[in-house]
């Protein structure tokens, strides 16, 4: 029988030969000089990044054969399989999730017709299925050459993030330039992570803003993830590297519930359920008007003290974050005494709503921490709509049916105290600390109101108005006022305050609370 | 008819509940005093009465003379007892609670002055005929001087403070290149502890045992002693472990030893219960050190082999009564040792580990004492001693002794903070402690640290390295077959809290605050004594940056690395926290 060295073209093993070659040339479609230059700038490749986000070993390719159609340009003499984007699923912690990573190693990540149709089936998938999509960005925005085509694709996916938005997490990771409308996914989907240094967001870049506006700005000045991070509050994370931001997503998913049919996941705590504190018993000051810091109230209390901690460097008058309380997750949120002395204000409102409905949407119990003295007086702050956007807050509050336990550390004045997750907009358990004051306002500045007469005609007006302040403070500046109405269920030991908050919890799992159909609700946008 | 009706204990912790105990038992009541930081101690509730007297800083309240006065008069008490430290060696309160009409249980004010200036104790010592250890008694006034007192000695030396007591202040200096830091050193700590910088200087002898030597004295002139301690395990000159007898001392040197004791306490017309602390040298040379004129930790062994109260003997010898034994009625029983228990941890350095004691149980059974001011949610402060406990155990030899020593420890749970149980289990199986050698060395040893971290109880089984799993630790306890276990279980911790842990190191290095690798943090908690460094300098690896004062301890802070200082944020005097950025050592 004859025998070659070459198989023939037909064969089995020249057709499997042909698949491995075809699977090569996909894997390996950036230029060698675009490459280089990603690794110079500390980037890893589209591909690394999946399978450091995901587990290992658990990453499925899909739509590795796709190409570009466009004829114009002379774009036909370069159609690289896979063109310019990774998608595929794989899994975090064993949980199935959709990925997409854009790779700027080919037509630098531009979008293209095929790109955003990748992108569509990998977001259909998840959203069938019921999980989590995170998407890695990194492109030089539409590829021009398509036109139209382009933007359609864009739109293609904005509309999907909104039908996805939530019914399934999604996770935007900013890993190098997203400029543009490209922006507005981000933007939709429920978490944007960036990366300091390599990372930029923004409508128009610093040439299209000089020549419009005349302001010199950098890069990194407009859109990179410290300001965005600390600035404009697009971004919720931010981490050295890349690998620290991926690692970070995969933490996030720790917390997240596969869809918002699911319950969050729970996990067994070896941190046991009733820990006292009592170092909680002596962290509010004796002065009402000395800080603390909220931070240490929350890692007092939850699950060994691990707190991923969301928009940490923005509006800093309201701690926003997800932990665990007895091994179920909850969304924790508490006014910070350390930075405004923990007042509302337009940023710290937006931030917290958001962060509301997001847990709200997943399935997550909310706890919030009040220590509050008002809302932000002021023009900037009125002018600046704090009216519109306060309600979202108090939007927010009304409309989540998730467990929803407070807990008052020290003040709760006026209006603010009705928005924090108070008895009458349904919270269902209310605690307060024995250092709780729950009142309209401050003993001062109640005194000058309702005795303003009588200080005015009083001999000696200031022994007068620290006898009434002081008259006041025992009368009002507690809890007890509102515990005797039942406003507040339980005034407990703030040693206690974990092992009475998990057994709320526990207690509030099964709740139901059917809400009015409706298309939906018309928050104050 | 008690001897007193009312005695306030100008103390805390385990001393303070210690001598309310005979207190009681003699129908004398009990009065605590007791700072801000102590509400919740445990010496405050077993007393019949306490008196708040002050803020949490020894200066304002323990150290206070005026506040203890005030609350011995709000309370009329009729007697003060001083336990150790604080006031217990000071002259001058004793002195001032006489002039108030309470009766001071401790020596007189002056036999405390004689023997409280080390220089003017051994120039009596010397003048009564004790031995001394070669130096001077004078205060040496410059390094220079020292460095030819080093010369003419022979090296090493010891610099110490003429005031200090209890390893405060003192210096061995090998080299004479050392010579300045340490004198500037013992200087600082004498100032800082006793408002005397004034120091001596003399021999230091190679591998000593430290033995002293219990006396009581009552004002009818009788002075007997009850044998030796030995306390020879010390950590930079802080006592760990104590016993009774000494493996070295037979009947004839202990006859040698309790006259020249007795001899010295005659010398300055001594009262109460007193210690001669002293130097055994490897040929048997006994040499005078100094006089604890107060009760001391480690009395509990002497009162294990004697079957004596030397609680109750001072109270009765301040009420004027002749001593209720003689010298020959003294009968050494048996065998006693005694372990601190510090919250202190041990692979760092014996730092102390302030912190809340989460579950404590104390042990039992036949022959164990244990002597304690805590219960299970004590604080234990950064203010004060971080003694938890005495452990103390009687046998009737030293191997029984060592052995039920080891089943106590064994006993002993404490969770929440560090402590030195690890420690005393490494150090009493090993082969130096059972032969009773001095152990030198071993003490401080990484051999040691590392067979003590064996010992401790709760920590998770694998590093938080990188990657690697780490372990979750529960006790439970089973039965089979009708015979119990206790079974530890071991559950690997969910794969998101090693991602949880690393995000929390990411943002306690501070991110872009450089703290980093290139930064010198604090190890501990404490107060900034000196600033050894400037912005700017160059600094070497193992370079002293600073100096914190943490538990009343000196605690050298080093450069990790050569670098330049920069960003330099602490000063002489301020308080620093654990982890807390001192500088950067930035390269070129």
């Amino acid at each position: 029988m004859a025998t070659t060295d070459e198989p023939r073209a037909d064969s089995t093993e020249s057709k499997l030969d042909q698949l491995r070659e075809l699977r090569d040339e996909a894997e390996h479609a950036g230029t060698e000089q675009a490459i280089e230059r990603q690794r110079q700038q500390g980037k890893l490749l589209a591909r690394e990044r999946l399978v450091e986000l995901l587990d290992p070993g658990s990453f499925v390719e899909l739509d590795r054969y796709v190409r570009h159609r466009e004829p114009n340009f002379g774009m036909l003499e370069r159609r690289p399989y896979g063109d310019a984007v990774v998608t595929g699923y794989g899994t975090i912690f064993g949980r199935k999730v959709f990925v997409f990573s854009q790779d700027f190693t080919v037509f630098g990540g531009s979008l293209s017709e095929v790109f955003a149709e990748k992108i569509c089936k990998v977001m259909d998938l998840a959203l069938k299925f019921g999980c989590p999509v995170i998407g890695i960005n990194d492109s030089g925005g539409a590829r021009i050459q398509e036109g139209v085509v382009s933007l359609a694709g864009y739109a293609e996916i904005f509309w999907r993030n909104v039908q996805s938005s939530g019914v399934i997490p999604q996770i935007s990771l900013v890993m190098g330039p997203c400029a543009g409308g490209a922006v507005y996914s981000p933007a939709i989907t429920d978490f944007v992570f960036m990366v300091e240094g390599t990372s930029y967001m923004f409508i128009t870049g610093p040439d299209v803003v000089k020549t419009v506006t005349g302001e010199e700005v950098t890069f990194e000045e407009l859109g990179g993830a410290s300001t965005h991070a600390a600035k404009s509050g697009v971004a919720h994370f931010i981490a050295p590297n890349e690998k620290a931001c991926l690692e970070d997503a995969r933490y996030l998913l720790s917390f997240l519930p596969q869809n918002n049919m699911d319950p969050p996941p729970y996990s067994e705590p070896s941190d046991p359920r009733d820990r006292e504190e009592p170092e909680l018993d002596t962290l509010i000051p004796d002065n009402a008007n000395k800080p603390y810091d909220m931070h240490e109230v929350i890692r007092r209390i939850v699950d060994d003290g691990d707190f991923l901690e969301v928009h940490e460097h923005w509006a800093e008058n309201i701690v926003c974050g997800l932990a665990r309380l007895g091994g179920h997750p909850v969304g924790v949120i508490g006014n910070q005494p350390r930075s405004l002395a923990g007042v509302l204000d337009i940023d710290s409102s937006v931030k917290a709503a958001r962060f509301i409905r997001f847990c709200d949407a997943f399935n997550i119990p909310l706890v919030t921490l009040v220590d509050v003295p008002g809302f932000l007086p002021g023009t900037q702050q009125e002018w600046g709509g704090i009216i519109r956007h306060g309600a979202k807050l108090l939007y927010a509050y009304a409309e989540a049916t998730v467990p929803k336990l407070t807990v008052i550390t020290r003040k709760a004045y006026g209006g603010a105290y009705d928005v924090m997750s108070s008895k009458h907009i349904r919270a269902d358990f209310n605690f307060a600390w024995p250092t709780a004051e729950v009142a309209v306002m401050g003993p001062d500045g109640a005194v000058n109101i309702i005795f303003r007469k009588e200080l005015e005609e009083a001999d000696d007006p200031e022994a007068r108005r620290a006898e009434l302040i002081e008259d006041y403070r025992q009368r009002f500046a507690n809890p007890y006022a509102a515990a005797e109405r039942g406003y507040v269920d339980e005034v407990i030991e703030p040693r206690r305050t974990r092992p009475v908050l998990i057994d709320a919890l526990e207690t509030s799992l099964t709740k139901q609370e059917p809400r009015p159909r409706r298309k939906h609700g018309n928050i104050p946008l | 008819m008690a001897v007193f009706s009312k005695v306030l204990v100008a103390n805390r912790g385990e001393i303070a509940i210690r001598v309310f105990r005979t207190l009681r038992e003699l129908g004398i009541g009990t009065v605590a005093v007791y700072s801000d930081a102590d509400r919740n101690s445990a010496h405050v509730t077993f007393a019949d009465e306490a008196h708040l007297i002050g803020a949490g800083l020894p200066a304002e309240s323990y150290l206070n003379q005026e506040r203890v006065l005030d609350a011995a008069r709000r309370a009329g008490a009729q007697a003060v007892h001083p336990g150790y430290g604080f006031l217990a060696e000071n002259a001058d309160f004793a002195r001032a609670c006489g002039e108030q009409g309470l009766v001071w249980i401790g020596p007189p004010p002056e036999a405390i002055e004689a023997m409280g200036s080390k220089i003017e104790a051994r120039d009596r010592m010397r003048a009564a005929g004790v031995p001394i250890i070669p130096g001077v008694t004078r205060p040496v006034e410059s390094a220079e001087e020292v460095r030819g007192l080093g010369d003419e000695l022979g090296w090493p030396i010891a610099i110490k403070a003429s005031a200090g007591g209890g390893g405060k202040g003192l210096k061995v200096v090998r080299d004479p290149a050392d010579v300045e830091r340490a004198f500037e050193s013992a200087r600082r700590e004498g100032e800082a502890y006793f408002s005397d910088p004034a120091v001596y200087v003399e021999r230091y002898l190679e591998d000593p045992r430290h033995v002293e030597v219990q006396v009581l004295a009552d004002a009818h002139g009788n002075v007997i002693h009850l044998g030796e301690r030995d306390c020879t395990i010390q950590r930079r000159h802080q006592k760990l472990v104590e016993e009774t007898p000494s493996p070295a001392v037979d009947n004839a040197l202990r006859e040698q030893i309790g006259a020249i004791a007795v001899e010295a306490a005659r010398a300055v017309g001594y009262l109460s219960a007193g210690t001669i602390e002293g130097l055994l040298s490897r040929e048997g040379e006994y040499f005078f050190l100094e006089m604890n004129t107060r009760i001391q930790v480690e009395h509990t062994v002497t009162e294990m082999v004697t079957g004596l109260d030397l609680v109750r003997e001072q109270v009765l010898i301040a009420a004027g009564q002749p001593l209720s034994v003689r010298q020959e009625d003294v009968h050494l029983h048996g065998h006693s040792i005694e372990c601190r228990i510090n919250a202190e941890d041990v692979s760092s350095g014996f730092l102390p580990t302030p912190g809340t004691i989460t579950r404590y149980r104390e042990p039992s059974g036949p022959g164990v004492r244990v002597d304690s001011g805590v219960m299970a949610g004590s604080q234990i402060s950064p203010l004060y001693d971080p003694m938890i406990a005495k452990l103390v155990v009687h046998g009737v030899d030293r191997e029984h002794a060592r052995r039920r020593m080891l089943r106590a420890l064994d006993e002993f749970a404490i969770e929440g903070v560090k402590t030195l149980i690890g420690f005393h289990k490494a150090l009493l199986t090993h082969p130096c402690f059972v032969e009773g050698e001095t152990c030198h060395g071993l003490v401080e040893s990484e051999l040691l640290a590392a067979r003590a971290g064996e010992f401790e109880n709760g920590r998770p089984v694998g590093g938080p390295e990188v990657g690697a799993a780490v372990v979750r630790e529960a006790v439970r306890s089973v039965e089979v077959d009708g015979r119990r276990f206790e079974v530890r279980v071991l559950r690997p911790e969910p794969a998101f809290a090693e991602l949880g842990r690393r995000r929390r190191e990411r943002s306690r290095g501070g991110g872009k605050a450089g703290a980093g690798r290139d930064a010198v943090v604090s190890p501990m908690q404490g107060t900034v004594l000196a600033v050894e460094v400037a912005e700017g300098d160059d600094v070497e690896a193992g370079q002293v940056i600073c100096i914190v004062e943490a538990m009343k301890m000196e605690n050298e802070v080093h450069a990790h690395r050569s670098g330049t200082v920069a960003e330099l944020s602490v000063a002489a005097g301020q308080p620093v926290k654990t982890g807390q950025v001192i500088c950067v050592l930035t390269t070129q």
